[in-house]
């Protein structure tokens, strides 16, 4: 095939276009990889965090109120499905939260307060991994702080007390002393830096609310399993009320606006690759004229129009398939670099890099459909040259 | 035929009713000052341009109605061309660019030893390697001489080739094309301004004012009509 061998010495004898038009598809596949490393990184790293600390894989709660089943119950009966790693009772509200600390009185009030089972809880969630001083609740008056309630009470620290109030069910004043047994700071804020913790049977008897719980997190050995766990849990207790959820559910309203945000992002990155195309279309223009008289001796030596236009699709072709094969190693080598060293900027949550290999090809195969498009144009002008105008050209 | 550009005030005619015909084996020149219409007729001849009034027959075919792609394909096949700068696609070696009429046309299978055998005839065997911007202006006519000739074509149409060259190498490449001429009993066309470099030859058109005539510029020359 003439065509493709003349096209490949026409452009590589030009190496200074052939490599400014590589490196226009190579930019353009490469904004896309770091766009997707860097939002969709953050938005899978806080969902990883939601999913981690505070919501699990699947999330039951009550459609009414509190979960008023055993704990213990719902605990051993999810963990007997293979897809489950474990399971724990979580219960919420607000507090009220003093400390006197060098004779000043720091109060806060309207603190989110959760109660946990220290054992499950350690197994189910990674949020006891971010207590950074001190460790986890582990007893019935020990409290953890999260780090901006701890800045807030005057500094606290581990071995402070605290008195914290709580109202219960019936309305009536629930005050009880702790001590602060630990700090949680987590990276990017998705754990409990803005609550404080406690035993979960503490929270109970102080809200009277024995055996009861807001929620229980469920977290899997297989994430993609968390549907049929999900509707497994929904078919066994169908008169209970629960709500169940899988954390794309559950976190939904918290990542809506993520979402869109990332895919305005992702139209950027799109826009990036049709800057790519425009700055195609000029290098394949300047080729096609700096071609000219080539262009008009084939045409006297008998070659048709179509055939012109081939030589300079197939330009287009070698350009895009460099441009995709180069872009992509680029971003690869970008991903794998972010994966590698778990990226993160300015010490906050560190990335959640992944390969979307769908989304790694799709990338490659549109910027080379572009480069394509994008010579179309000129192989175009090419053709519509007459032989004689053309060998006018010197 | 005729060929007029431009309309109304602005009307300028190229070529005003030439008509003569050109026997097969014959060395014509068609010779005229610069401006005279001399290259506008070999563009006709060579379906590079078309005639606004006439038609050209070559090898027996109308070549009036022809297609883009049939007239690209009898160019291809029927004709072949010598420039007077760079004939040659520089991007390809010289043997690859006496094939490429041969790639066009769909029939390389055995045109290398064909390619080989020209570039030998046309001195340029130790030279069809290498890169078609590595070698002279005169070794470029040459292997041009040989792209003409690799497709047997009807006529071979050259347009000042030597307009480009030194004396000495003009004169070279005058022989190389009469020879060639001779040996293969092929038709040449060629358009110079420069008379006396061809020394003898069968015809010779003098284009004068748009106008044909036969034989040297002088009062005595008839006129083609």
């Amino acid at each position: 095939m003439y065509q493709l061998r003349l096209a490949k010495r026409m452009l590589f004898n030009k190496k200074g276009s052939l490599i400014g038009a590589v490196l226009a598809v190579t930019i353009g596949i490469l904004v896309i990889h770091v766009n997707f490393v860097i939002f969709q990184g953050l938005f899978d790293a806080i969902v990883r965090d939601i999913s981690n600390y505070r919501n699990g894989d699947v999330l039951v709660t009550d459609e009414e109120s509190y979960i008023t089943k055993s704990d213990k119950s719902l605990v051993s009966w999810f963990e007997r499905i293979p897809y489950v790693k474990a399971a724990t009772p979580r219960l919420s509200s607000t507090a009220s939260i003093n400390m006197t600390k060098s004779g000043t009185l720091h109060e806060k009030t309207r603190i989110p307060i959760v109660g946990v089972d220290p054992l499950n809880d350690i197994r189910t969630s990674t949020v006891h991994e971010t207590v950074s001083d001190g460790q986890y609740v582990y007893s019935r008056n020990s409290i953890v702080l999260g780090s901006n309630v701890a800045r807030d009470l005057g500094d606290a620290q581990v071995g402070d007390s605290i008195k914290l109030k709580i109202v219960d069910r019936y309305g009536q004043d629930q005050i009880r002393r702790f001590v602060v047994t630990g700090i949680a700071k987590s990276p990017g804020g998705q754990g409990f830096d803005y609550s404080v913790v406690v035993h979960i049977d503490t929270l109970r008897d102080m809200m009277n609310r024995h055996g009861e719980s807001s929620s229980v997190m469920v977290k899997l050995n297989d994430p993609s399993k968390a549907n049929d766990v999900k509707n497994f849990f929904l078919v066994a207790f169908p008169n209970d009320d629960f709500k169940a959820e899988t954390i794309e559910e559950s976190a939904e309203e918290q990542l809506a606006g993520f979402r869109s945000g990332i895919a305005m992002i992702n139209m950027i990155g799109y826009f990036g690759m049709m800057s790519s195309a425009f700055a195609i279309v000029t290098i394949q223009m300047m080729l096609v004229n700096g071609k000219t008289r080539e262009i008009g001796i084939m045409r006297s030596i008998g070659a048709t129009r179509k055939d012109i236009l081939i030589i300079f699709i197939f330009q287009g072709m070698i350009i895009g398939a460099i441009g995709a094969g180069v872009g992509t190693a680029a971003g690869l080598g970008y991903t794998f670099y972010a994966k590698e060293t778990k990226m993160s900027f300015n010490n906050s949550l560190p990335l959640e890099v992944s390969y979307n290999w769908e989304k790694i090809i799709q990338t490659a195969i549109l910027s080379f459909i572009l480069a394509i498009i994008a010579s179309l144009y000129p192989s175009y002008r090419a053709t519509k040259l007459l032989p004689v105008e053309a060998m006018r050209t010197v | 035929m005729s060929k007029i550009y431009g309309e109304g005030e602005n009307k300028v005619t190229a070529l005003d009713n030439v008509s003569f015909s050109i026997e097969k084996g014959e060395f014509v020149l068609i010779v005229g000052s610069s401006g005279s219409g001399k290259s506008t007729l070999l563009n006709m001849i060579g379906l590079l341009d078309h005639p606004t009034i006439g038609k050209v027959f070559i090898d027996g075919t109308d070549t009036t109605n022809l297609t883009d792609d049939k007239i690209s394909s009898f160019r291809n096949k029927k004709l072949g061309f010598i420039f007077q700068f760079s004939n040659l696609l520089t991007d390809l070696t010289v043997l690859e660019n006496v094939l490429l009429p041969r790639e066009i046309a769909g029939t390389i299978n055995s045109a290398e030893k064909n390619a080989r055998e020209l570039l030998k005839a046309v001195g340029l065997s130790d030279q069809m390697n290498k890169r078609a911007n590595k070698i002279s202006g005169g070794q470029a006519q040459r292997a041009a001489i040989a792209r003409g000739l690799i497709n047997n074509p009807a006529i071979v149409l050259a347009d000042e080739p030597t307009g480009n060259l030194d004396s000495v190498t003009s004169a070279k490449i005058v022989d190389l094309m009469k020879t060639m001429a001779k040996n293969l009993n092929q038709t040449f066309i060629v358009v110079t301004h420069d008379r006396q470099h061809f020394g003898d030859v069968d015809r010779v058109i003098t284009i004068k004012d748009g106008k044909a005539f036969e034989g040297n510029a002088s009062s005595e020359m008839e006129v083609l009509v």
